[in-house]
C-alpha cells in the first residue's frame, strides 16, 4: 500500500497556511445554499402541533377540522405509524417519531400538517383538537430522582443502533444510564489528606443556538426516501431512517448543503423521522423548518447537579477525588448516555491521583431532550474540578500554577483505566496560558485571574472514508462526508488533498454530502473531522499521487526516487509533465480520471486509531475578570487559550475555532440558562430573555497560542481543535472570580447570582473604600 | 410566533393618519419602526387588522433648535438622533443615552416616539426624558396639547394618548451651565433591568434644584420624593446626602420581580445607581468631566 514518506520531497503548498475559507465568498454574497433555500418540485410546507403539557396521556386527537381546510394535503398523528416500529434513538431507542398515546415534554410533536403554503399549515394547527389527561410530572431533576417519582418511561430499555457504550444497564426509575469507574483506595487517600474540598454544584440547561434552525425536507416516494437536512451526521441519519421506515440503506439518500452552525444541535437524528413520516402520508416532498422556539425544545445541553470531593496532602499532592453527578437528559435520551460518559471521563481532571471514584447518572425528566453541545461533559465538569484544585491551593497557600505543574499527568500518563495514555504536554500548555495572562503580576481589588486545564475524549468512533478524484484538467475533487457547518471543514479537507498532490488549494473542490455518492463518514463532531476524515482524505490523495508517479515513471523512463513533484507537474530526467499530460498519456485521450480511496477505522487503516479515544483534546485557558460587588456584574477583561493541535493545517481557522469556543464559553459561564417553569414550560425562548454573547461582550484582550508538537494521529501529526476552549473558559472565569473573592458553585454567573453570593458572605470589602472606581 | 396577516395604510399627513386611526377604532394601531409592536404581534400579545404606518408623515420628522430647547420629531429614529449635532449641543448626555438603547438594528428603525408611546416599563428614553423635564406635543393635525413626560405614562403599556391622537414631537430643554445630567442603566438581557437619570443644578456650590427618575423597575418611571433632601446641600455635605437619597429612594420603590431580577435585587440596584447617577450629575454640574 501507499507509503507517504517514500514519495519524492516537495515543499508545502497548502498545509500550515492561512488559506481563506472556500465558502466565505458565497456565504457573504448570499449565494450559499442552505436546506431552507431548496425547493423540490411540489414541495409542501409542514407545521407541527406541539404538546402544551410536560406529562399527559393523549385521550383523543381530532384532526378533521385541519384536514377539511383548503390547501391542507395531509395531517399526521401517531395513529399513522401502526405499520412501523416507530421508535428511534441512536443511544436508546426510546423516542417515537411523533407522540403515541402520551406526551413527555412541553413541545413534543403531536401532529403535523402538510399544506400548500406555510400560512395554511400554521393556521390549520388551530383546527386540531387534542384532549389530554394531565399526569403528575417529573420536570425537575429532584422530582425525577425522588422516591416514587412519576416515570417518564416504562417498559424495557432498547439499545439504539449506534450507542457504542458496550452493554447497557437496565433503567432504574428515571435513571436511564449509569457510567462510572474507580481506581485506588479512596478511603485511604482521604484518610491521609490534609485538605478536603467538598461542595455541590449546579450547571444549567443551555441552548446551542446555531443561527440556522433545524430544517429538513423529505420525500418518501414508496421505495426511495430522499432527505435534505441541516444535519451533522448524514450517514447516521440515513441508517436510522432506513431502519425506521424499513427500506434498504441504499434507498435512503441524505443530502446536506451548508449548515448555518451546528455545535452539536444537529448531531444524530432530529427532525428527519417526523419529516419523512409526514411526506410518507402526503406522498409529496414536505419541508419542516423549525422556528427558534421550536429548535430550543428540539435539543439542548444537559443541566446537571454534581457533588465533588477532592483530597490533597499538606504538601499539595492531589490524592483522591470522588465525584457523583446527575445529568438531566430530558424526556428522551438522545446523546445523553454519551454525554454522561464523557462527563465522567472529564471528572478526575488530568492529574496523577492515588484514588478516584466517579459515578455519573443520566436522568429522564419531563423537559425537552438534551444532547450534544460543543465540548459536552468536559464543559460540565472542568469548572468544578478546577475550582477545587484552586481551593486546595488557596487553603495550602500554594500558587495555583505550581500545584498544577506538580500534579499534572505527564505524556503517556493514565487518564482513565483502559484508555489511551495522555498524548500532550499539559505543563507546557498551562505555562503558556499563565505567561499570556501575566500570571504573577499584582492586581487591584475586585480583580482576579484564573486558569484551567482539562481533557476531552475526542474523535468519536474513528470510521471515515474518502475519495479523491483528479480530473483530466488537473483539477481535484474531494468526496468526504464531513459536514461544513461553519468550522471550515471543506477548506481544510481541500488543503490536505492539495498538500499531498503538491497543488495550490484553489485547484481542489470539496462539496457537500450526498450519501448516494459520498463515501461513509461516521459523524461531524467530537473534533474528529481533521483528524479522522482528514486522514482518509490524505490517504485517498496519496493513492492518486501514487498513480501519477507510476505513470510518470513509465512515461519519462525515470525511477521514482529521481522524480520531483512540484506545482502540478512531475519532472525527472530533464523532462517535466503536468498532471493533465500524465492523465492524457495514461488514458490515450483528454479524459478519464485518477481516483484514490482512503479509509480509516479502529482496526486496519492507519495507525493511531486502535485505542480510544482517538486523541485527548486539551482544554486549557485562562481569564482575568473584574467584579462589581455592588451589582454583581462580572466583566471578563482578558482571555487566553492554547490550541494544542499537533499540527495546524490552517492556523487561521484554528484561531477562529478557539475564538468561537471562547465566545460560547463566555455565554455558558456568564449568561446562558434555559429557565423552565415547575410545569416544564420553557420560559425564555426568545433572545429578549435568553442572553447569548454578542460582540459587545468580547473581552478587551483575547490571545490564542497554537502548539504544534505533531503528536496527533491525524494527517501531518494533526489532532482536532475547537472544543477545548469552551470547556476551559467557564472554569477559568469561575477561578478568576474566586480569585477576586467570590467562589461560585452555580452557573451561569448572572449579576444577581453573584450579588447574592457576595451578600451572603462577608469576605469582600465593603464598597465605600473603593468609591472612586465607580465614578 | 408568526406574524398574523394585516393591512398597512400609509397616510401622508398627521391629519390623515389621525382620522384613519379614529375611523379604524380598535382594529387599527399606529406603527413606525415596529420594533416593539411587531414583536408583540408575533408573540400573540397584540392583534390588529390595520397598521397605520407613520413613516410618511412629515410632521413627525426633524430636529430643530427653538430658543432654549430642542424640538424632536417623534418619528425620528434613535440612530438619527444619536448623531444629531443639535441634540449633542443642547443636551450632551442624550446621544450617549440613545446609543445604549437596545442594539444598532433596533436603533436604526425604532423611533423615539414609538419607544415612548409603547410605554414598555423597561425604557431608557422614558426615564431620561422625565429627568430632563421634556415635554411632549400630542396632536391630531387640527388640535394639539402639551404634556410633561412624567405625566404621559399611566402604567405599563398605558399612556394618556386618546385614540387617534398621536405623539408629534418631544421638546427637550437645553441644559444650562451649572446643571448636570447623568443617565445610568444596567441590563441583564436585552432590556434594561434598572435605569436611573438625574438632573441637578448648582448655584455657588449649593444644590438649588434636583430631579431624579428611576425607570425600568416599576410599571412606569418613578420620581422618588427623597430627592428633595438634596436641596440646599453644599459641596461639603452633598456626598452624605446623596447616600441618604439613594437609600430612601430604594426603600420607596417597589420593583416588579421579573426575568431581569428579583424585587430585592432591583431594590439594591436602585440604591447603587441612584448614588452613582447623582454623584455623576453633581460632577457634571461642577464642570468636571467624569
Amino acid at each position: 500500500m501507499t507509503q507517504l514518506l517514500e514519495h519524492p520531497a516537495k515543499s508545502s503548498t497548502a498545509v500550515g497556511l492561512d488559506v481563506d475559507r472556500v465558502d466565505a465568498r458565497d456565504k457573504l454574497a448570499g449565494r450559499a445554499e442552505y436546506t431552507g433555500d431548496l425547493h423540490p418540485p411540489s414541495m409542501l410546507y409542514g407545521a407541527v402541533l406541539r404538546s402544551q403539557f410536560a406529562h399527559a396521556e393523549i385521550e383523543s386527537i381530532d384532526t378533521s377540522g385541519a384536514e377539511a381546510t383548503d390547501g391542507v394535503i395531509a395531517v399526521l398523528t401517531g395513529d399513522d405509524l401502526t405499520d412501523l416500529d416507530p421508535y428511534y434513538g441512536h443511544a436508546l431507542r426510546d423516542r417515537p417519531i411523533i407522540a403515541i398515546d402520551k406526551v413527555r415534554f412541553v413541545g413534543e410533536p403531536i401532529a403535523v400538517v402538510a399544506a400548500k403554503s406555510q400560512t395554511i399549515a400554521d393556521a390549520a394547527l388551530s383546527a386540531i383538537d387534542v384532549s389530554y389527561r394531565v399526569l403528575p410530572n417529573a420536570a425537575t431533576l429532584d422530582r425525577a430522582l425522588a422516591p416514587g417519582a412519576p416515570l417518564v418511561h416504562e417498559g424495557p430499555v432498547r439499545p439504539g443502533l449506534a450507542h457504542g457504550l458496550g452493554k447497557l444497564p437496565e433503567r432504574e426509575g428515571n435513571i436511564c444510564y449509569r457510567y462510572g469507574f474507580s481506581f485506588g483506595d479512596v478511603d485511604a487517600a482521604f484518610a491521609r489528606a490534609a485538605v478536603v474540598v467538598d461542595d455541590e454544584y449546579v450547571f444549567p440547561a443551555v441552548y446551542q443556538y446555531s443561527m440556522e434552525t433545524h430544517t429538513t425536507i423529505a420525500h418518501h416516494r414508496g421505495r426511495e426516501i430522499t432527505v435534505w437536512s441541516s444535519c451533522q451526521h448524514p450517514f447516521l441519519v440515513r441508517q436510522e431512517i432506513s431502519e425506521l421506515f424499513e427500506v434498504p440503506l441504499d434507498d435512503v439518500r441524505v443530502i446536506v448543503p451548508y449548515l448555518g452552525g451546528g455545535f452539536g444541535s444537529k448531531s444524530y437524528t432530529k427532525m428527519e423521522p417526523l419529516t419523512v413520516a409526514i411526506s410518507r402520508k402526503a406522498g409529496l416532498p414536505v419541508r419542516i423548518m423549525n422556528r427558534v422556539d421550536e429548535s430550543m425544545v428540539t435539543t439542548r445541553r444537559h443541566n446537571m447537579k454534581c457533588r465533588m470531593r477532592t483530597a490533597a496532602s499538606a504538601e499539595g499532592q492531589l490524592l483522591g477525588r470522588v465525584v457523583e453527578m446527575w445529568l438531566d437528559t430530558g424526556a428522551y435520551a438522545d446523546n445523553g448516555p454519551r454525554v454522561t460518559a464523557t462527563a465522567g471521563d472529564a471528572a478526575p481532571g488530568p492529574y496523577r491521583w492515588e484514588a478516584v471514584d466517579v459515578k455519573a447518572q443520566c436522568v429522564y425528566t419531563n423537559t425537552s431532550p438534551a444532547g450534544s453541545y460543543r465540548a459536552f461533559g468536559a464543559t460540565h465538569l472542568q469548572w468544578i474540578g478546577e475550582s477545587q484544585v484552586d481551593e486546595v491551593a488557596r487553603r495550602l497557600g500554594l500558587d495555583r500554577v505550581e500545584i498544577r505543574r506538580a500534579n499534572l499527568l505527564a505524556r503517556g500518563g493514565q487518564v482513565r483505566p483502559g484508555a489511551k495514555g495522555l498524548d500532550a504536554d499539559l505543563v507546557g500548555d498551562v505555562d503558556k496560558v499563565a505567561a499570556a495572562l501575566d500570571w504573577s503580576s499584582p492586581r487591584p481589588l475586585h480583580r482576579g485571574v484564573g486558569l484551567a486545564v482539562g481533557l476531552l475524549a475526542a474523535g468519536a468512533h474513528p470510521v471515515s472514508m474518502a475519495t479523491v478524484r483528479l480530473g483530466a484538467d488537473g483539477g481535484v475533487s474531494v468526496l468526504v462526508g464531513t459536514t461544513e457547518l461553519g468550522q471550515g471543514a471543506r477548506t481544510v479537507m481541500g488543503q490536505i488533498a492539495a498538500e499531498v498532490l503538491g497543488l495550490p488549494p484553489s485547484r481542489v473542490v470539496v462539496r457537500g454530502t450526498d450519501t448516494s455518492y459520498t463515501p461513509y463518514d461516521r459523524s461531524t463532531g467530537a473534533s474528529r473531522s481533521t483528524t479522522v476524515a482528514g486522514k482518509a482524505v490524505e490517504e485517498a490523495a496519496a493513492q492518486v499521487l501514487e498513480e501519477l508517479i507510476e505513470t510518470a515513471e513509465a512515461t519519462l523512463g525515470v525511477a521514482r526516487d529521481e522524480l520531483v513533484v512540484s506545482e502540478g507537474r512531475i519532472s525527472g530526467g530533464g523532462a517535466a509533465m503536468t498532471y493533465e499530460e500524465l492523465i492524457e498519456r495514461r488514458f490515450g485521450l483528454k479524459g478519464g480520471e485518477l481516483i484514490g480511496h482512503g479509509h480509516v477505522g479502529p482496526r486496519g487503516g492507519s495507525g493511531g486509531f486502535a485505542d480510544g479515544p482517538v486523541f485527548w483534546e486539551v482544554c486549557v485557558g485562562g481569564a482575568e475578570v473584574e467584579v462589581d460587588p455592588e451589582t454583581g456584574i462580572v466583566t471578563v477583561l482578558s482571555v487566553s487559550t492554547v490550541a494544542d493541535v499537533g499540527k495546524a493545517i490552517n492556523p487561521l481557522l484554528v484561531r477562529r475555532q478557539d475564538e468561537g469556543a471562547v465566545m460560547q464559553g463566555l455565554g455558558n459561564a456568564l449568561f446562558e440558562e434555559m429557565r423552565f417553569s415547575d410545569d416544564g414550560l420553557l420560559l425564555n425562548d426568545t433572545l429578549l430573555d435568553y442572553r447569548i454573547p454578542s460582540f459587545e461582550d468580547l473581552p478587551a484582550s483575547m490571545s490564542c497560542t497554537i502548539v504544534e508538537n505533531e503528536d496527533g494521529p491525524g494527517p501531518f501529526g494533526a489532532k482536532g481543535c475547537g472544543e477545548g476552549a469552551l470547556a476551559a473558559l467557564p472554569a477559568a472565569i469561575v477561578n478568576a472570580l474566586a480569585d477576586a473573592g467570590v467562589q461560585m458553585t452555580e452557573l451561569p454567573l448572572t449579576p444577581e447570582r453573584v450579588w447574592e453570593k457576595i451578600h451572603s458572605q462577608h469576605e469582600i470589602p465593603k464598597n465605600d473604600s473603593k468609591e472612586e472606581r465607580y465614578q | 410566533m408568526k406574524l398574523p396577516p394585516f393591512e398597512v395604510h400609509r397616510p401622508s399627513s398627521l391629519y390623515d393618519a389621525s382620522r384613519l386611526l379614529r375611523d379604524l377604532g380598535g382594529d387599527g394601531v399606529p406603527i413606525n419602526g415596529g420594533t416593539e409592536l411587531l414583536l408583540a404581534m408575533k408573540l400573540g400579545l397584540a392583534q390588529y387588522d390595520h397598521l397605520v404606518d407613520l413613516k410618511r408623515v412629515p410632521e413627525l420628522r426633524g430636529v430643530r433648535p427653538i430658543s432654549t430647547s430642542v424640538s424632536i420629531g417623534a418619528g425620528m429614529t434613535h440612530r438619527e438622533l444619536e448623531g444629531s449635532p443639535v441634540i449633542a449641543e443642547a443636551v450632551g448626555e442624550m446621544p450617549r443615552m440613545l446609543a445604549e438603547v437596545a442594539n444598532v438594528r433596533v436603533r436604526s428603525v425604532g423611533t423615539i416616539g414609538g419607544n415612548l408611546c409603547f410605554a414598555d416599563p423597561h425604557s431608557d428614553p422614558a426615564t431620561f426624558l422625565s429627568a430632563v423635564e421634556a415635554t411632549l406635543v400630542l396632536g391630531d393635525g387640527s388640535t394639539s396639547r402639551r404634556v410633561p413626560v412624567d405625566q404621559f405614562f399611566l402604567g405599563a403599556y398605558e399612556t394618556v394618548l386618546e385614540h387617534g391622537e398621536l405623539l408629534v414631537e418631544v421638546t427637550v430643554p437645553a441644559v444650562p451651565v451649572g446643571t448636570g445630567i447623568a443617565h445610568m442603566r444596567m441590563k441583564v438581557h436585552e432590556r434594561p433591568a434598572v435605569t436611573v437619570a438625574a438632573k441637578v443644578t448648582l448655584e455657588r456650590d449649593t444644590i438649588v434644584r434636583a430631579r431624579l427618575v428611576v425607570g425600568s423597575v416599576c410599571g412606569a418611571p418613578v420620581l422618588p420624593q427623597a430627592i428633595d433632601k438634596l436641596i440646599g446641600a453644599s459641596r461639603g455635605t452633598w456626598s452624605e446626602r446623596v447616600r441618604e437619597v439613594a437609600a430612601a429612594s430604594a426603600a420607596a420603590v417597589a420593583p416588579v420581580a421579573d426575568a431581569e431580577g428579583s424585587s430585592r435585587y432591583k431594590q439594591a440596584l436602585v440604591e447603587v445607581f441612584v448614588r452613582r447617577a447623582l454623584d455623576a450629575a453633581l460632577a457634571n454640574a461642577s464642570g468636571f468631566t467624569r
